[in-house]
């Protein structure tokens, strides 16, 4: 491992060191950290988006794979990110790659696309089908259903699963520090490792602040994102979704998913996103 | 570049010849889970107590857990170690606290799904609140709970493993041995075995569930 110990005196107070600008700037300062941290979080975000998303959504649209997501979610909830990262690096370095970014890579696009893909599977399959139906009356041909109508439709609740999926990876990335890489959880590493409570206390408020603003961050981005006729229909208590479907919400706002075939005797209703992996 | 034939992905002596050391990992391993687990349902049964007792404390008390599930676990664990040290109770406070959103909304949500006719009629037969409880509520509620006790352990099981920054941690340690001597064997089997872990405990669990409800196999396809 090439990685180079932060050199910070043990005595150091946590706000002198807060508050220091070499603290933050340079190789080795929190904000050249932070964008690594960030750079590969997004990476992470942007596949995980891209392989889940289109095959979410075509998968409802053709109202196929039940049983797939069914499997995504069960299996994608009991993969301990950190044991498949440890998985991965040993592999890595036989085919000559390293110790990162790609062990921590895969395992965080495993951690992410489970949310992502129930939440625009859900989305989608939980259009009003009278909308549908009217789209086609009105000459929408199956593939203009799918990306005018149910897509747009679905947006929210798609976005809602991204951004849960983008805190759950911010929060989880740290582990890559301690398998031989860099990033904000370099501190905590290096805290650890010298016995320095600072820098402890530091790495670790850092990388709970960074989650926070990543959830913010994409609260905001909701705004910008998701059209102001499909916010409406969410203010007007009016969700896009047959009445009959209602109650597959989950507890806390996020849309749950129920396959219909167990689902009518599974209770895990609002659970299941919350319980996707681990941080 | 490391020389296959001395470090390959799985040396199979090191499961012999280091069993000693996979058994302790192990065995620590699930004894964090069933502690982190199982202070983790007392808590969440209290929370989801006071939730259903008073109606204006579920509010707070979702917020709450859910704020402590948004917590990046390196970052607890790391938060705690000046105050509790390298300790298994360090290990243990952020286990339990990730466990209670899942544990807290599957109580809740079992206790109230069970419909208010059924409630009426044990009330009708007599039944005490405590007896209407234990023996009608709480039997209607638990696939529900046991839902959430299968999603809090596997949870557990994969941040155990990250516990071993603070050097807790059972497998997680074998995994970051392997990483600081660059032995490619360690990693491997702390890794596999803690999927592996994670994979049978919850197929354990829902054995249970199903044992202790036989009444949810077959019918009850209506909508709740």
């Amino acid at each position: 491992m090439t990685i180079v110990a932060q050199a910070v005196r043990r005595d150091i107070g946590l706000f002198e060191w807060l508050f220091d600008a070499d603290t933050w700037t340079g190789g080795n300062g929190i904000l050249a950290a932070a964008g690594d941290t960030v750079r590969l979080c997004a990476a992470v975000v942007v596949t995980a988006t891209l392989l889940a998303v289109p095959l979410g959504a075509l998968l409802a649209h053709l109202r196929r794979g039940e049983l797939a997501a069914t499997w995504v979610v069960n299996v994608g909830r009991a993969i301990p990110t950190f044991a498949v990262a440890g998985l991965l690096v040993p592999i890595s370095l036989r085919w000559g790659l390293g110790f990162e970014p790609w062990p921590v890579f895969i395992a965080l696009t495993l951690l992410s696309v489970p949310p992502i893909f129930l939440t625009t599977f859900t989305a989608v399959s939980q259009v009003d089908p009278v909308v549908v139906d009217a789209a086609r009356g009105m000459g929408f041909d199956g593939r203009s259903v799918l990306l005018e109508v149910e897509s747009a439709l679905a947006l929210r609740v798609i976005f809602t699963g991204v951004r849960v999926a983008a805190v759950q990876v911010v929060a989880t990335e740290p582990i890559r520090a301690f398998l031989g890489g860099g990033g904000l959880g370099g501190y905590l590493r290096d805290g650890l490792g010298q016995n320095n409570d600072t820098l402890v206390l530091g790495g670790a408020i850092l990388v709970a602040a960074l989650a926070a603003v990543t959830g913010v961050a994409f609260g905001a981005l909701e705004r910008i994102v998701v059209p102001r006729g499909v916010r409406r229909l969410r203010h007007q208590g009016n969700r896009p979704g047959s009445s009959d479907r209602s109650s597959d919400r989950g507890e806390h706002g996020q849309a749950s998913f129920q396959p219909a075939g167990e689902g009518a005797v599974d209770p895990d209703g609002g659970l299941r996103l919350v319980g996707g992996g681990m941080r | 570049m490391l020389a296959e034939a001395t470090n390959p992905i799985i040396r199979w002596e090191y499961l012999v010849d280091e069993w000693d050391r996979i058994e302790t990992a192990l065995v620590q391993h699930i004894q964090l889970v069933v502690l982190g687990v199982g202070l983790g349902l007392v808590v969440a049964s209290v929370l989801a107590a006071t939730a259903l007792r008073f109606r204006w404390t579920t509010a707070p008390i979702t917020t709450f857990t859910a704020f402590l599930y948004t917590i990046p676990s390196v970052a607890l664990f790391g938060l705690l170690v000046p105050y509790t040290g390298v300790s298994t109770t360090t290990a243990v406070i952020p286990l339990v606290g990730y466990t209670l959103l899942v544990l807290v909304s599957s109580i809740l949500a079992g206790f109230r799904s069970v419909p208010a006719s059924v409630r009426d009629a044990a009330e009708g037969m007599g039944l005490s609140p405590a007896r209407r409880m234990l023996t009608v509520e709480l039997p209607l509620a638990l696939p529900f709970i046991v839902t959430g006790i299968r999603v809090a352990t596997v949870t557990t099981v994969g941040l155990v493993t990250v516990a071993a920054i603070i050097g807790e941690g059972g497998l997680g340690r074998l995994i970051l041995d392997g990483l600081r001597r660059t032995f490619l064997t360690p990693m491997t089997v702390g890794a596999s075995l803690s999927i592996m872990l994670a994979l049978i405990l919850d197929l354990a669990l829902w054995s249970v569930g199903r044992a202790l409800t036989p009444w949810t196999r077959h019918g009850r396809r209506a909508r709740r």
